[in-house]
């Protein structure tokens, strides 16, 4: 079978795949950006007893593969299986769906509040003194002053974050979901052609290139003082 | 009688800074219509003093009092945090160095602190900002953002936004002392104009000869306390101290 033939005969698949990956990456690193800028001004900002919790479970997850993550919750929710089911969460746990994006989450949410930390650390303090001095609350200073420059700041390593998290996704067919990489993986043990490889990279591939595109056109709607004429 | 007057009223102002002691307890009051220059040394406190007005720099101990609004200091906290929101609201700030929130527009900045502090509507915060820009002659200006500007269009514009709070008092942080020597006179002349309609400003400057012709009364600040306060002509003129003698010497 050419590559071509293969294409024609599987995409059905292939496209059942990447929707997949699409929705534990996407879902995952929403879910995970929704968690993680009160994360961060804890552990900048929060009392120890708050802090001190946050930096070691970033500690944790950028010390340890996520491979190890997603067994730990998987394979290890199996052994907790009688308290999981006391505790009403075993209907949760017991699907592999559920475990891997709640990988995705934990891990995402770890490096995106370390990404944000960078972020919140270069907003300019002059703006920020200047929002206090008109005698902003301090929900409006985050809302208006501190979190746009903070995203500005973050915004190309939030990108980078979400690309590895679409790429690391691929971890999921490894507890038998079928993503991208698992219907690859399939298609292979069907046809034991190579091929079925190159066209999963090719759409990883294109998935990313959406991404970063998508990122850029949102880079400049935040920085509207980079790109919008107004300089003279 | 005065008193009642009053916008203004610092009371025993202290600011420690670990085991150093910057401000040793320090009085000002500003009437409606003041121009108070605070003038001092490198060093004296004097910045320190006008960022405690406004609790950017919370005092350690002292009384603050705005036009009503009142906060106490105790152990380096205010008694009231909320109280410190609205204080700040009735008392505008133009800094050294601008500090314009730099993604936004410059009418944006105008609008900003009617909009999403006094609660304006989008519409009647414009128009206030269109007017006020035009005062400080940057109506052709609006739309751009602050890295376009010069730093003398820079401090026009945060004088705008600090105008646009409506206040009682202005604060001025060294206003004219990151500016280009060619761009200090367009922030003056602003300054002038509102010290001329009866604004109400507590000014920290430099400017020897603004602190001399357009302040009311002048304040001598030398290592965390006042030491010699006075009407502008008699003090420039026949100066009670030898440390603001020397002082006004180095100017001249």
């Amino acid at each position: 079978m050419n590559p071509i033939e293969l294409l024609i005969q599987y995409w059905p698949n292939y496209l059942e795949g990447l929707w997949v990956t699409v929705q534990l990456a996407g879902v995952g690193a929403i879910l995970a950006a929704f968690l993680a800028p009160m994360l961060a001004i804890v552990r900048l900002n929060g009392h120890p007893v708050f802090s001190i919790p946050v930096r070691i479970y970033v500690s944790f997850i950028r010390g340890t593969p996520m491979l190890a993550q997603l067994f730990l919750i998987y394979y290890g929710s199996g052994q907790f299986r009688p308290f999981l089911q006391e505790w009403g969460l075993w209907s949760f746990f017991r699907e592999p769906y559920n475990c891997a994006m709640l990988t995705f989450v934990i891990s995402s949410t770890a490096y995106q509040i370390e990404i944000l930390r960078g972020g919140l650390m270069g907003v300019p303090a002059g703006e920020v003194e200047a929002a206090k001095a008109v005698g902003m609350s301090p929900v409006s200073l985050y809302r208006r002053v501190i979190f746009p420059h903070a995203y500005r700041i973050a915004w190309p390593a939030l990108g980078n974050e979400v690309i590895l998290l679409i790429k690391a996704s691929a971890l999921a067919s490894v507890v038998t979901i079928f993503d991208l990489l698992g219907e690859t993986r399939l298609i292979f043990s069907k046809t034991f052609d190579l091929s079925a490889y190159l066209w999963a990279a090719l759409l990883y591939l294109a998935l990313t290139a959406v991404l970063v595109w998508g990122w850029r056109r949102a880079e400049i709607l935040l920085s509207p003082q980079f790109f919008k004429s107004g300089r003279t | 009688m005065k008193e009642q007057e009053a916008v203004v009223i610092a009371e025993g102002i202290r600011k420690s800074f670990g085991a150093v002691e910057v401000l040793k307890g320090i009085d000002l009051t500003a009437h409606a219509h003041d121009v108070i220059s605070i003038l001092g040394s490198s060093g004296s406190g004097k910045s320190t003093f006008l960022r405690c007005l406004n609790a950017l720099e919370v005092p350690s101990a002292g009384r603050i009092h705005v036009h009503g609004e009142e906060v106490l200091f105790k152990d380096g906290r205010p008694a009231d945090r909320k109280a410190v929101e609205r204080l700040r609201q009735r008392l505008g700030m133009v800094f050294q160095q601008f500090n314009l929130w730099t993604h936004r527009s410059v009418i944006e900045n105008v609008m900003e602190g009617p909009i999403h502090v006094l609660g304006k509507g989008k519409k009647e915060a414009r128009e206030q900002a269109e007017h006020i820009l035009n005062r400080v002659g940057l109506s052709e200006r609006m739309d751009m953002y602050p890295s376009a500007l010069s730093g003398g269009q820079q401090q026009r514009v945060a004088i705008a936004r600090a105008l646009a709070m409506e206040p009682d008092a202005i604060l001025f942080d060294e206003p004219t002392s990151a500016l280009d020597p060619e761009l200090v006179g367009e922030v003056l002349k602003v300054m002038n104009e509102l010290a001329s309609e009866g604004r109400t400003m507590i000014i920290v400057t430099h400017e020897m000869a603004f602190a001399r012709d357009v302040s009311t009364d002048v304040i001598f600040l030398h290592q965390g306390e006042i030491a010699e306060r006075g009407a502008p002509e008699k003090m420039f003129s026949n100066p009670d101290t030898e440390v603001f003698a020397n002082f006004i010497s180095d100017f001249n």
